[in-house]
């Protein structure tokens, strides 16, 4: 058998025992209610659902262009040039230890409970790692490429489109693919904590009155963006790096940031 | 008389490809001291020569190899290939092939040995068409669409050559760029190499460690001396072309590298 087929089995698997093991009563329903009425009780407030949903996507979206638009071309400028670098990365690493969630609060008191506190607090939040992979992909980039296109007359803006861009994708999407998963969590996690609207303040609105089969669709719809956003990095990989097998500095570099030594503190 | 048309030469006439150096210095100022790589040096070679240059490591092969190619400026002194100073890469008058193959890994080989015609916006077609030829006359027709981590050692290295002649430069500068190849492979290079320098009549500089591969491939061996570089020895090797694996135990091959050896060992 596969690995394939088999993580198939597992999943059809945990989803059968979703339904079946509240069902049969061997979990109590307020723990963990059955898929079924857990799809009941999302589709019966699709409307209240879909505005939630529609709130969360507006600001991981937001984030997400922030986090990974800026954290890419700071990281680039911090990866190329020498000074910079030695002034801002042992801040950054440093920062990045840290608790960001702390800072929430501060956000809310500055920016309000609306959308604009989720977005600055979930940019940070996935701004950090993508601008770490991004410097660490600049950094590695093998300088004898660099060296072989200046040989053959290639311009400074030439070595950076058809060279040190192509060579840092690897290690820049591993790093995308860590930011973008934070923004995600980011987003939530500061809509459960002080907020009004979106998936994580319904998720935390039906937890207090104990509804469970609601906080469930809440988390379900939040799987499910996760998983969208998983298969979108994916797709990117596929079709940006099909080369990767080929570079031992893009390969290691992307596995340093892979293996969590850029994961931080929540 | 017959038309000059007809006649097809055995091996086409030495082009442009003459190298002058003359009293080339180079000093890296580093944030403790000066060092002074190379101290004035000075060669000339002729166009169509193959000139290997050897010298203990640290001598400044590389160093003067950078500066010929426009990579790297002298500190002091003049340098003209085909009569002109080179003060930054030019394709068009100089190749370089380096010791890492430094294929682009996201390219396929014939995209890497178009790579130097894409840059100054070849014509895709044209581009197609000159890869191919070249990568034909490396011996790798056919191997055109494979990426560099589905070749070998060799075929990296023949693509490499093949990027560094598409664009028919008159020098081709070759920083050890065998290397990092097992022996075999190495032998059936340098004679692969020798085939494609007399059917193009290209003046080529090649930098190596190895004596033997020096004198089998070389007319001429240049010898450097430790740091700071200097010329210590330019020696012609009078042996017979096309260089057969036999001559390697003839006594003129003894006498030549037993010579450069002395040489090294006294600097080194
Ligand atoms: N960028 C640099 N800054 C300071 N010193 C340098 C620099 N590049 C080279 N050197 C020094 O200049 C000298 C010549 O170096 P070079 O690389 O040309 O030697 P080489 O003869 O090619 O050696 P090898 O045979 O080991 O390749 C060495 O002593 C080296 O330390
Ligand atoms: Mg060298």
């Amino acid at each position: 058998m596969s690995a394939k087929t088999l993580r198939h089995l597992i999943v059809i698997g945990l989803i059968a025992l979703w339904e079946i093991l509240p069902r049969t009563g061997l979990i109590p329903e307020l723990f963990l209610p059955s898929l079924s009425s857990t799809l009941r009780a999302g589709w019966n407030e699709a409307p209240e659902y879909g505005h939630a949903l529609a709130v969360t996507l507006y600001e991981v979206a937001i984030s997400m262009a922030i986090a990974c638009g800026g954290g890419i071309l700071l990281g680039a400028i911090v990866g190329s040039l020498p000074r910079p670098r030695v002034l801002i990365m042992p801040m950054v690493s440093s920062l990045y230890a840290v608790p960001l969630v702390i800072l929430y609060p501060v956000f809310t008191v500055w920016l309000g409970i609306g959308t604009e506190s989720k977005i600055a607090f979930a940019s940070i939040y996935g701004f950090l790692p993508t601008m770490l992979a991004t410097a660490a992909g600049i950094q590695t980039i093998d300088p004898q490429l660099i060296l072989a296109a200046r040989s053959m007359g290639a311009t400074m803006s030439q070595r950076l489109v058809r060279v040190i861009i192509p060579a840092a994708i690897p290690t820049v999407l591993s790093g995308l693919r860590v930011g973008g998963a934070l923004v995600i969590v980011g987003v939530v996690v500061s809509e459960m904590l002080i907020s009004s609207a979106g998936i994580g303040y319904l998720i935390s609105r039906y937890r207090t009155i104990l509804d469970s089969p609601h906080v469930f669709a809440g988390v379900l719809l939040v799987l499910f963006m996760a998983m969208a956003f998983n298969a979108l990095i994916k797709w990117i990989e596929r079709k940006a790096a099909i080369w990767q097998t080929g570079t031992r500095a893009g390969q290691s570099a992307a596995d340093d940031v892979g293996s969590g030594a850029v994961q931080p503190a929540t | 008389m017959q038309p000059l048309a007809n006649v097809t030469p055995l091996k086409p006439p030495p082009r442009a490809g003459a190298i002058e150096v003359k009293n080339v210095g180079q000093i890296f100022k580093t944030s403790t001291q000066d060092v002074v790589a190379l101290d004035s040096v000075s060669l000339e070679i002729k166009p169509g020569r193959f000139v290997v240059l050897v010298g203990p490591s640290g001598c400044g092969k590389s160093t003067l190899l950078m500066m010929m190619a426009g990579l790297r400026q002298q500190t002091t002194g003049t340098i003209t290939i085909n009569g002109a100073p080179i003060p930054k890469p030019d394709p068009d008058r100089v190749g370089v092939v380096f010791q890492e193959a430094s294929l682009f890994p996201w390219l396929t080989a014939e995209e890497n040995v178009e790579f130097p015609l894409a840059l100054r916006g070849v014509a895709k077609a044209e581009r197609r068409a000159k890869a191919q030829e070249a990568l034909k006359l490396v011996g790798l027709d056919g191997f055109g669409k494979r990426h560099p981590h589905e070749l070998s050692g060799g075929m990296k290295q023949r693509v490499s050559i093949a990027r560094g002649l598409v664009q028919d430069p008159p020098v081709l500068l070759m920083d050890e760029p065998f290397a990092a190849l097992d022996e075999q492979t190495r032998m059936t290079m340098g004679d692969e190499l020798l085939r494609i320098w007399s059917a193009t009549g290209k003046t080529v500089v090649f930098v190596t460690h190895s004596l033997t591969e020096a004198v089998y491939l070389a007319d001429e061996v240049i010898v450097m001396s430790a740091r700071p570089g200097r010329i210590v020895d330019h020696l012609q090797v009078p042996l017979p072309r096309p260089r057969t694996y036999e001559m390697l135990s003839g006594d003129a091959f003894g006498t030549l590298r037993d010579r450069i050896w002395r040489h090294i060992r006294k600097s080194a």
